[in-house]
């Protein structure tokens, strides 16, 4: 077992590296230099940008150099935590990423949470009352549900928010709380900020997860194993719950990879909407104003967060199925 | 006992079913209907696959004929309509719109609109209006349905004035197009790669493979927002629409590939496939004749389970302005004027073109799902 | 003639009279089992044979109560009898008391169509009394628990809750099944046993709680012939040993002539003809039995002679056959009273009861056969 961790663990090393030289890349592709985007903006906006200024900064950023130096001097400061200056938030990016990625993570780990612990017993109620009138209403919704795209359903929640709860949403903190202290009443505040944008967030990833579970156990009760188990005397609740859910949540840690991409995803785009300050919408935001070498640092650092998850996923295969272990 | 041990151990069913020439064959009716009448009987059961299909068709259809079907050019500026609401309907001697009129309040700086339904403006069928090119090739200016004067605005208008019915329409025809054809070139990606790696196997299999995960590694939406945000911006709304195509392929073709690598390595390992290898048949053959053919249902119905995602990410990204851009219109452009809640709390119709979103995605999620149990019954 | 429905000897175990089992699908409604009546008597082997859908599983299934939706119990009963008769049933039920007075039957049994099959009183008969084992041991074991975890579960819900006791009761029954090392195999998991050790297992987990019947829904045929003959004469060293009961469900006339002590051979949701084995082998008497033991090759025969087959296949199952279901494809077909009335059981003449459902054997067909041939189709 050990064995198998160091080595899952080496492996997503190699994948992170990997996915580096991707983003480089996909940087490299656009056409002129980031820099000459960046000063044309600077100028545009009325500032004096002097030769030796753009000079300096062709310098830092080794603008004439060959792709293999830009991409060490980029990937060194990946490594040493020197990413640079971001243009468009004015602060290191640094700063910029460490400030965020804890909201990221606790946004994703949250949607997790509540993703997996509404599908999973929606999806067994579905499974087991198949065809009943709440089986058909929750898969209509669910349907619905992976329909939505994120960033409209944000709206719609802010406008309806606005509307008849008369609540103001969006940014982390209400105004009296912005520079307060930490207290528990900060704390509650941005616990009453976050849970529209959470929900918000993990409604697609419910949907789908809820699918795949009625979809698995569905399967997984057809198997001879189950009518074994009943045979034996088993309590049809014990049936279900111990031998048939830990046989149908084997694919869903499966697709944790797809669903953590798919609620990084959801986080950048609702968060972007909900004015939230995380990496995903760091990212995008760094996009939209052609940010593009802060965007690819912080691309490689969702990927991160992405790779990591999958490490635990597969780690959680082997541990609840026995064959994974002996075939990892 | 003696006599009956000498009996062997054969079964029954293969006594009974396919024995050795005997009258079976007349009454069975097994194998004269073909697999492709088979799938499409069990298509056919699912209503809600079947209801799917028709809407889909209905909007590709109206994305076609959308010059015929907008009453109004849909990028025609005019601050007199400036958010006007939708038209209110009345009745005069046929269907018509009340006429409305803008008044500015000089204190605000805000607009509102008066309606009058007093003398109505009849609907006209089949008439004169703005000149545009039916398919793109035939120049006429035929419509469905115009006014005489003023506007008809079925679903309101935008901040522009532009009348977001006509925009909606038009919108289709990016926003339904671009997903698939985003899938379509995915598709092709994925069955070449995925057959390669399937049949292949080896040395290339570990490589296509890694490269997958690499790919997958990366979270969907930010990596296809990256790469629309390095496109060049000075191109043409044309030009965009097949970059934006290639990027939604380049990412869309992965789990393809995975899904045809399985389906052909379990076909490859197939008895029939053994034979056409001992019968020294290339290994192009075996896979243009034995392999495609056996995963090509299965392809178009996990092929047809990916458009919805790539239809959300365009709108999504052009949403987020690194998509299309404004003088281009796809429902991701349309709803950038629904980014603002203060916007959305007074003119609720701007979402219209997100209802025509998660119509068209549901759709074909039902559709993909009728599909997919078509082809594979058992999966 | 005599048709004996209600006759039941004292020494039967499990007495089914009746049953109807009904699908109700979306493309309509399958009549899976269409009045099936018989008898299981204590400590012998019964062999239930006949194609693939004739209502094997489906019978077997009924009397552990574990059909799957939408199947359901239309009609009948299933009365069962605990072992040393009527006082035993009775302990049964003050043991548990929330089975319902009205599953008793007038006979001291209890009528298993009558509870619940969530309840716990159908559970306590389900593992206790009645164990079953099935066609894939490569499925029918929970993959993701050790072998010798899902013994001990069914020992801990019938005989013990001391898991120490369960845990050496389990390891016990492994060895009793022959299974070398029997530790180390409780600790391992299913994918790592052969198919032969899977179906071993599942017998040691079906005999651990000492039922007085085991059903054995065809457990060899997917097992290669080396196995299934191990399997086999394990079953034979259980019963002398144990003194059970069994219901052994195969499509194998080879299986049927080496293990069981008498047969019951279903067409089309009926049993259409039962009695001992050796009559059935030397006296079969309805056609649909005589066509089977037909199709099956013999040491002896003439080379070359073609082996016979029934004609035609199993009927659509959303039909209903009118008459005797077997009449499309009889051999013996008399005309219009195959076609449409029901034969009842005819009790034959012999050493051993020897029922068969077939108007050769009834008043209404010999009186067809006396008539002009004219009459027939």
């Amino acid at each position: 077992m050990l064995v198998f961790v160091v080595r899952r663990l080496a492996y997503a090393v190699l994948t992170v590296f990997a996915v580096s030289l991707v983003a480089f890349f996909i940087i490299e592709l656009a056409p002129g230099s980031a820099i000459t985007a960046e000063i044309s903006r600077l100028r545009a906006q009325g500032n004096v940008v002097s030769d030796q200024q753009v000079q300096a900064l062709e310098e830092q950023y080794g603008i004439n150099d060959p792709w293999i130096v830009k991409y060490g001097k980029w990937a060194g400061g990946l490594v040493t935590g020197d990413f640079g200056q971001s243009f468009a938030f004015r602060e290191p990016v640094a700063d910029l990423i460490w400030s965020r990625l804890g909201l990221s993570i606790a946004l994703s780990i949250g949607a997790i949470i509540v993703a997996w612990a509404v599908a999973i017993p929606i999806g067994v109620y579905s499974a087991t009352h198949r065809y009943s009138l709440p089986d058909n209403v929750i898969t209509v919704i669910q349907f619905i549900g992976v329909a939505i795209p994120e960033f409209l359903l944000a709206l719609a929640v802010m406008t309806a928010a606005v509307r008849w709860g008369g609540i103001e949403v969006g940014g982390l903190f209400s105004n009296e709380y912005r520079n307060a202290e930490w207290s528990a009443a900060k704390f509650g505040d941005m616990l009453g900020h976050l849970w529209m944008p959470l929900v918000v967030i993990t409604v697609g990833s419910t949907a789908w997860l809820t699918r795949v579970m009625r979809a698995n156990l569905f399967d997984v009760l057809g198997q001879q194993y189950i009518q074994t188990a009943r045979a034996k005397g088993v309590a049809e609740s014990r049936v279900i719950w111990k031998h048939a859910v830990r046989n149908a949540l084997h694919p869903l840690v499966m697709t944790f990879g797809t669903t953590l991409s798919a609620l990084i995803s959801g986080e950048a785009i609702v968060s972007i909407v909900f004015a939230l300050p995380t990496t995903g919408q760091a990212l995008l935001q760094s996009l939209i104003v052609k940010d593009t070498y802060v965007a690819a640092t912080l691309l490689v650092f969702l990927s991160i967060l992405l790779v990591i998850g999958n490490v635990i996923s597969d780690l959680a295969l082997a541990w609840i199925d026995p064959r994974a272990r002996t075939a990892g | 006992m003696t006599a009956t041990a000498q009996i062997s151990g054969a079964g029954l069913d293969e006594g009974t079913s396919s024995g050795t020439g005997g009258p079976v064959a007349p009454d069975s009716k097994i194998g004269e209907v073909s697999q492709r009448s088979l799938m499409l009987r069990r298509f056919r059961r699912s209503k809600l696959a079947v209801v799917s299909l028709v809407i889909l068709l209905l909007m590709y259809l109206a994305a076609i004929f959308a010059g015929f079907l907008s009453p109004n050019d849909p990028a025609a500026v005019n601050q007199e309509y400036k958010y006007a609401a939708p038209s209110a309907w009345t009745w005069s001697g046929g269907p018509a719109i009340c006429r409305v009129t803008q008044e500015i309040d000089p204190i605000n700086i805000s607009t509102t609109y008066v309606t009058n339904c007093d003398q109505p403006i009849p609907l006209q069928f089949f008439s004169r209006g703005y000149e545009y090119e039916l398919f793109g090739l035939i120049p006429t200016d035929r419509h469905l349905f115009t006014v005489p004067e003023g506007r008809v605005l079925v679903f309101g208008a935008d901040g522009n004035g532009r009348d977001l019915f006509s925009r909606t329409i038009h919108g289709a025809q990016v926003s339904l197009t671009i997903g698939l054809l985003g899938v379509v070139v995915a598709t092709v990606l994925g069955s070449i790669i995925g057959t390669i790696s399937g049949y292949a196997g080896g040395a290339a299999d570990t490589v296509i493979q890694r490269v997958i995960e690499i790919i997958m590694s990366v979270p969907t939406i930010p990596l296809w927002a990256t790469m629309a945000a390095v496109m060049p911006q000075d191109l043409s709304v044309t030009q965009r629409y097949f970059v934006m195509t290639m990027i939604l392929s380049l990412v869309a073709w992965t789990g393809l590939a995975r899904q045809v690598r399985g389906k052909v390595m379990g076909y490859a390992s197939a008895d029939y496939v053994a034979a056409a290898r001992s019968a020294n048949a290339s290994g192009f053959r075996i896979v243009t004749t034995h392999l495609l053919p056996n995963a090509a249902s299965h392809i178009v119905a996990v092929s047809m389970l990916a458009i919805p995602a790539t239809i959300l990410a365009e709108t999504a990204l052009s949403f987020l302005g690194i998509g299309m851009l404004d003088p281009a219109i796809s429902w991701g452009v349309l709803l950038q004027d629904a980014s603002r809640v203060d916007v959305l709390q007074q003119y609720l119709w701007v979402l219209i073109p997100g209802v025509a979103v998660v119509l068209a995605i549901t759709c074909f999620q039902l559709l993909g799902d009728g599909v997919r149990d078509a082809v594979d019954p058992y999966s | 003639m005599t048709t004996h429905s209600s006759a039941r000897d004292d020494d039967t175990i499990v007495s089914v009279r009746d049953l109807q089992v009904e699908f109700r699908t979306t493309l309509g409604v399958v009549r899976a089992l269409n009045g099936v009546s018989f008898d299981i008597p204590r400590g012998k082997v019964v062999g239930i044979v006949g194609e693939s859908g004739c209502g094997k599983s489906v019978t077997a299934r009924a009397i552990m109560q574990i059909i799957e939706h939408p199947g359901r119990i239309t009609n009948g009963s299933i009365e069962f009898h605990r072992q040393g008769g009527d006082v035993a049933t009775s302990q049964l039920l003050t043991d548990d008391e929330s089975a319902p007075a009205d599953a008793l039957t007038a006979s001291g049994g209890i009528d298993i169509t009558r509870l619940d099959p969530r309840s716990a009183a159908m559970r306590a008969i389900r593992g206790a009394e009645i164990a079953m084992i099935f066609q894939e041991p490569m499925t029918s074991l929970n993959p993701v628990y050790t072998v010798g975890s899902q013994i001990e579960e069914a020992i801990l819900l019938h005989q013990t809750p001391d898991k120490e006791k369960a845990r050496q009761q389990a390891v016990d029954m492994l060895r009793q099944v022959g299974m070398p090392n029997p530790e180390r195999i409780a600790r391992s998991y299913p994918h790592e046993l052969s198919g032969g050790m899977r179906q071993r297992a599942m017998i040691a987990m079906a005999m651990s709680c000492h039922p007085a019947l085991l059903i054995a829904d065809e457990p060899t045929t997917a097992l290669d012939v080396t196995t299934e003959a191990q399997i086999l004469s394990l079953m034979r060293k259980l019963k002398a040993e144990i003194g059970m009961s069994i219901m052994f469900i195969t499509h194998s006339m080879g299986v049927v002539a080496q293990l069981c002590d008498e047969v019951i051979v279903m067409y089309l949701g009926q049993v259409v003809e039962r009695a001992s084995v050796d009559e059935i082998f030397y006296n079969p008497k309805h056609p649909y039995t005589r066509s089977l033991l037909r199709s099956i090759p013999r040491i002896g025969m003439t080379e070359h002679a073609p082996l016979e087959v029934i004609k035609g296949s199993i009927p659509d199952p959303y039909t209903r056959v009118t008459g005797c279901s077997f009449h499309p494809r009889c051999p013996d077909y008399l005309g219009d009273v195959c076609r449409d009335v029901i034969p009842a059981e005819a009790l034959l003449a012999g050493p051993t009861r020897h029922g068969a459902k077939c108007h050769l054997y009834t008043d209404e067909g010999r009186a067809a056969l006396a008539a002009p041939a004219a009459t027939r189709g």
